[in-house]
C-alpha cells in the first residue's frame, strides 16, 4: 500500500485530504508544518508528499529544499492556494504543482500519475 | 524749296487720332501715315527705345534730347551712322527724341527721298507732332498700367477672399480641397484642373494627395455653365462647393495612386520640389528638352498630363499647357501643385504663374498648419489613449494586489467547504432530499473558485514559460480538471484529434487555463444536456502551418447584442459565462500570437476556434 504524507497548516484541509486519499486506498499521515514533516519523512517513509507552501515556521519551499537534501527521488506535489509559484524557480525541485481546489480530481490524477498507478 | 504742309489740319488730325480708343499699334500707324501724307515725305517712323542702339547716331539724338535734321543746308556724314542704321539715310530727314517727365519713349523719324530744306515752321510743326506722338504713347502706357492695376486689385481681392475661406477651417482634407477648388473655379484662379502632391513624412517621395477637375470636356462645360449662374463671392462659392460635393473624380483616384521618388530627375514633379521653382510647359512646342523624355517609371500621370510627348501627341499635335509650382510651407517645399488647361486650351502666362504662386504661398502655409494640427491631434489622441491605458493598468494593478490577497485567504476555506460537501454528497442516496443541498454547495463553491482563478489570472501578469507543447495533451489535462462535472451530467463528449499535430510553442499552464475556460463555458451553456465536440487538427495557410482547436457546444449560443463585448473584461451580463473567462482566453491566445474566432448560432450553440502558429519542423 502506497503511503502519502500530507503537509498543511490548516486542520480542515489535512482532514479532507486524509479522508479522501484513504478512501482511494492510500495510507495517509499528516504533518502541520515543515519541521514536523522533516521529522516524519524518515519515520513514516512516505511514497509521496503533498506540500502546502504558506505555512508558519518552516514554509513549503524551505521544507522542499530540506527534504530534497536526502530524498532525491521521492515524488513531491506542491499544493497551494497560490498559483503564482507554479512557474517559480523556487518550486522547480518538486514534481508537480496543483492549485488547491475543492474538487480533488486534479490532485488525485497527479498523485496517481506520479505513483504510476494510472 | 519747301512744301509747307497745312500744319493746323495735320495737328488736328493727329490730336484726334491720339485721343481715339484704337489699339496703340493701329493708332501710331494712322498718325504716322497722316504725317507722311501731310509732309509728302516718303516715310515717318516711330523708333522704339529698344531700336536705339548704343553708340549709334540715334543714341546721340537721344542723349542730346534735341531735334536733329539733315537737309540741303546741313549736310550729313554717312559715317555717323552704324551699319544697322544705314536705312535711315535719306537725302533729307529729321529725328526728334520723344521724352516725357519720366521716360524716353523713342525717336520720331521723318525721311524724304528728295533733298529739301526744313523751314522753321516745318520744324515747329514736327516738334508739335512729336509731342502728340509722345502723348499718345504715354496715354497708352498709362492705360496699360491702369489696366494692370485694376487686374491686380481684382487678383488681390480674390486672393483675400480665397484666403478668408482657407481660414475657416484647420481640417486638412477641407483645406486642400478648398485650395484646389479655388485654383480651378473661374472666379478664383480659373485653371481647368489642379492636382496636389505632397512630400511624405520621410521626405523621400511625393504622394498624390488630391485632384480637382472635370472628367471630360462635356462635364467641364456643364460645371462652368452651372457656376456662371451662381452668385456670390469666391470664398462663399468654394465653401459651398467644398461642402456640397464629394471628390470622387477619376482624376482624383488616379492622382491619389501616384507616388514619385524625390530623386527622380526626369520627373517634372520631383524637379519642381528639388529646384523650388515653377515650370510652365507648353506642348508640343516645348522649349525644355527634358520634358520630351519618356518617364521611365511609367507613372500614371504621364497618361493624364504631358509629362512626356507620347507618340499619339506628336502625331496629333495640339496645344496643351500645364504648369507646376512648388508649394512652400515654413521655409521648405512641402509639395507641388500641377495645373493645366486641358479643356479650354488657354495658354498659361507668366502672370498666371505669378498669381498662382502668390496664392499657393498662402495655401502652403494653411496646408502645413493643417498638417501640423492633424499630427498634433494624432499625438494628442495617442497621449489620451496612453493615459487611459495607464489608468487602466494602475487600476488593474491595485485590483490585482487586493484581489490576490483576498483570494488566497478565501481559497483554503473554500477547499474545505467544497471538499466536505462532496464527501457528504457521496454518502447520500440519489433520492435523498439533502442531495439538493450538497449539490448547491458544490456548485456554488465551484463558481467561487472559478471567479477566484479568473481574477488572479487576469490581474496578475504571470511570467510566461515557453515550451514546445502538444495541444492534445494540454487539452486532455484541461478535460481531466472538468471530468467529474462531465461524468455527472448528460453531456456527450466527442474528441476528434488528428493523429499528427505539430507542436506549438507556449505556456502550459496558461493554455490549460484557456482550454479549461472554453470547456467549462461550453459545459455551462448546455445546462447538463447536450453534446460537446472538441477538435484539434493541423492547418496550413499561405505556406505557414497552424494548429486549430475547436470547441463546439449545443447550448443556447450567445446573445448577439452581447457578442461584441464578450472579450471586454468589465462587461457583465446575466449570463454567467461572460465574466472574466473569455477575456482571459483572449488574453492568453493573444500572448501566444494566436487568433480567436467565434461562430455564434443563437439557440443552437457556439463554436470557438483558436488558431496557434505551429512550431516549424526542421527539415534537412
Amino acid at each position: 500500500m502506497m503511503k502519502i504524507l500530507v503537509v498543511d497548516d490548516e486542520e480542515s484541509i489535512r482532514l479532507l485530504y486524509k479522508e479522501e486519499l484513504e478512501e482511494d486506498g492510500f495510507v495517509v499521515e499528516v504533518a502541520r508544518d515543515g519541521l514536523e514533516a522533516l521529522r516524519q519523512v524518515p519515520l513514516f517513509k512516505p511514497d509521496l508528499i503533498t506540500l502546502d507552501i504558506k505555512m508558519p515556521g518552516l514554509n513549503g519551499i524551505e521544507t522542499l529544499k530540506r527534504i530534497r537534501e536526502t530524498e532525491r527521488q521521492l515524488p513531491i506535489v506542491m499544493c497551494s492556494a497560490y498559483g503564482e509559484y507554479k512557474q517559480d524557480l523556487t518550486t522547480w525541485a518538486s514534481d508537480a504543482y496543483v492549485v488547491k481546489c475543492a474538487d480533488l480530481t486534479e490532485l488525485k490524477n497527479t498523485i496517481r500519475r506520479l505513483l504510476r498507478l494510472l | 524749296m519747301s512744301v509747307h504742309p497745312d500744319g493746323y489740319a495735320l495737328l488736328k488730325a493727329t490730336i484726334e487720332l491720339s485721343a481715339s480708343s484704337l489699339p496703340i499699334e493701329t493708332k501710331m500707324e494712322k498718325i504716322l501715315q497722316c504725317i507722311t501724307d501731310g509732309f509728302e515725305s516718303d516715310r515717318s517712323l516711330h523708333l522704339r527705345p529698344e531700336a536705339v542702339l548704343k553708340d549709334g547716331f540715334l543714341s546721340r539724338v537721344a542723349e542730346r534730347r534735341k531735334l536733329l535734321w539733315v537737309d540741303e543746308a546741313t549736310p550729313f556724314q554717312e559715317e555717323a551712322l552704324l551699319p544697322e542704321e544705314k536705312d535711315l539715310l535719306c537725302p533729307s530727314f529729321a529725328c526728334i527724341p520723344l521724352f516725357d517727365e519720366i521716360s524716353f519713349q523713342g525717336i520720331f523719324y521723318i525721311g524724304f527721298s528728295k533733298s529739301r530744306t526744313f523751314s522753321s515752321s516745318d520744324l515747329e510743326v514736327l516738334l508739335l507732332l512729336s509731342k502728340e506722338i509722345g502723348a499718345a504713347i504715354r496715354n497708352d502706357q498709362l492705360h496699360r498700367v491702369a489696366e494692370d492695376h485694376v487686374r491686380r486689385v481684382r487678383q488681390l481681392s480674390t486672393l483675400w477672399e480665397l484666403n478668408k475661406a482657407l481660414l475657416t477651417t484647420v481640417n486638412f482634407d477641407r483645406i486642400i480641397h478648398m485650395t484646389l477648388t479655388a485654383i480651378t473655379i473661374g472666379d478664383g484662379l480659373g485653371f481647368n484642373r489642379a492636382m496636389l502632391f505632397l512630400v511624405n513624412d520621410r521626405g523621400r517621395a511625393l504622394e498624390g494627395t488630391m485632384a480637382v477637375g472635370p472628367n471630360s470636356a462635356e462635364e467641364a462645360e456643364r460645371i462652368w455653365s452651372a457656376l456662371s449662374q451662381r452668385k456670390g463671392n469666391p470664398s462663399e462659392l468654394i465653401v459651398q462647393i467644398e461642402s456640397s460635393t464629394e471628390n470622387h473624380s477619376n482624376l482624383n483616384s488616379l492622382v491619389k495612386a501616384i507616388e514619385v521618388p524625390l530623386e527622380h530627375e526626369q520627373c517634372i514633379l520631383s524637379r519642381t520640389v528639388l529646384e523650388g521653382r515653377p515650370f510652365n510647359i507648353r506642348l508640343p512646342f516645348c522649349g525644355e528638352e527634358w520634358v520630351q523624355t519618356r518617364c521611365e517609371r511609367g507613372c500614371a500621370l504621364s497618361s493624364e498630363v504631358g509629362c512626356y510627348v507620347s507618340e499619339h501627341l506628336s502625331q496629333n499635335p495640339r496645344i496643351y499647357a500645364f504648369a507646376t509650382i512648388p508649394l512652400w510651407g515654413k521655409g521648405k517645399v512641402i509639395g507641388v501643385i500641377l495645373v493645366d488647361n486641358l479643356y479650354n486650351r488657354n495658354p498659361i502666362t507668366e502672370d498666371d504663374i505669378r498669381y498662382l504662386t502668390t496664392f499657393s504661398n498662402q495655401a502652403g502655409l494653411a496646408i502645413e498648419n493643417a498638417r501640423l494640427y492633424r499630427n498634433l491631434e494624432g499625438v494628442h489622441q495617442e497621449l489620451k489613449e496612453a493615459q487611459t491605458l495607464l489608468v487602466y493598468q494602475e487600476k488593474m494593478a491595485a485590483l490585482g494586489e487586493l484581489s490576490a490577497s483576498i483570494a488566497h485567504e478565501i481559497r483554503n476555506p473554500l477547499v474545505s467547504i467544497g471538499g466536505f460537501a462532496r464527501r457528504l454528497d457521496r454518502t447520500l442516496f440519489a433520492d435523498a432530499p439533502e442531495k439538493r443541498y450538497t449539490q448547491t454547495i458544490m456548485k456554488e463553491v465551484q463558481r467561487l473558485e472559478k471567479i477566484l482563478g479568473n481574477i488572479l489570472t487576469y490581474t496578475h501578469e504571470e511570467p510566461v514559460a515557453l515550451k514546445k507543447l502538444d495541444l492534445r495533451e494540454v487539452m486532455e489535462e484541461s478535460l481531466s480538471m472538468m471530468s467529474e462535472g462531465l461524468r455527472n451530467g448528460g453531456i456527450q463528449l466527442t474528441k476528434k484529434f488528428s493523429e499528427k499535430v505539430p507542436e506549438v510553442t507556449g505556456d502550459y499552464y496558461q493554455l490549460k487555463q484557456a482550454f479549461f475556460n472554453l470547456i467549462s463555458n461550453a459545459y455551462e451553456s448546455m445546462n447538463g444536456k447536450g453534446r460537446l465536440s472538441i477538435r484539434i487538427h493541423p492547418l496550413s495557410m499561405n505556406g505557414t502551418s497552424f494548429v486549430k482547436v475547436e470547441v463546439e457546444d449545443t447550448g443556447a449560443g450567445i446573445d448577439p447584442e452581447a457578442l461584441h463585448h464578450i472579450f471586454n473584461p468589465f462587461y457583465t451580463t446575466k449570463d454567467d459565462r461572460l465574466g472574466l473567462g473569455l477575456p482571459i482566453i483572449h488574453k492568453i491566445v493573444t500572448v501566444h500570437q494566436g487568433q480567436i474566432e467565434v461562430n455564434n448560432h443563437p439557440g443552437r450553440g457556439v463554436i470557438f476556434s483558436l488558431t496557434f502558429p505551429a512550431q516549424e519542423e526542421k527539415q534537412r
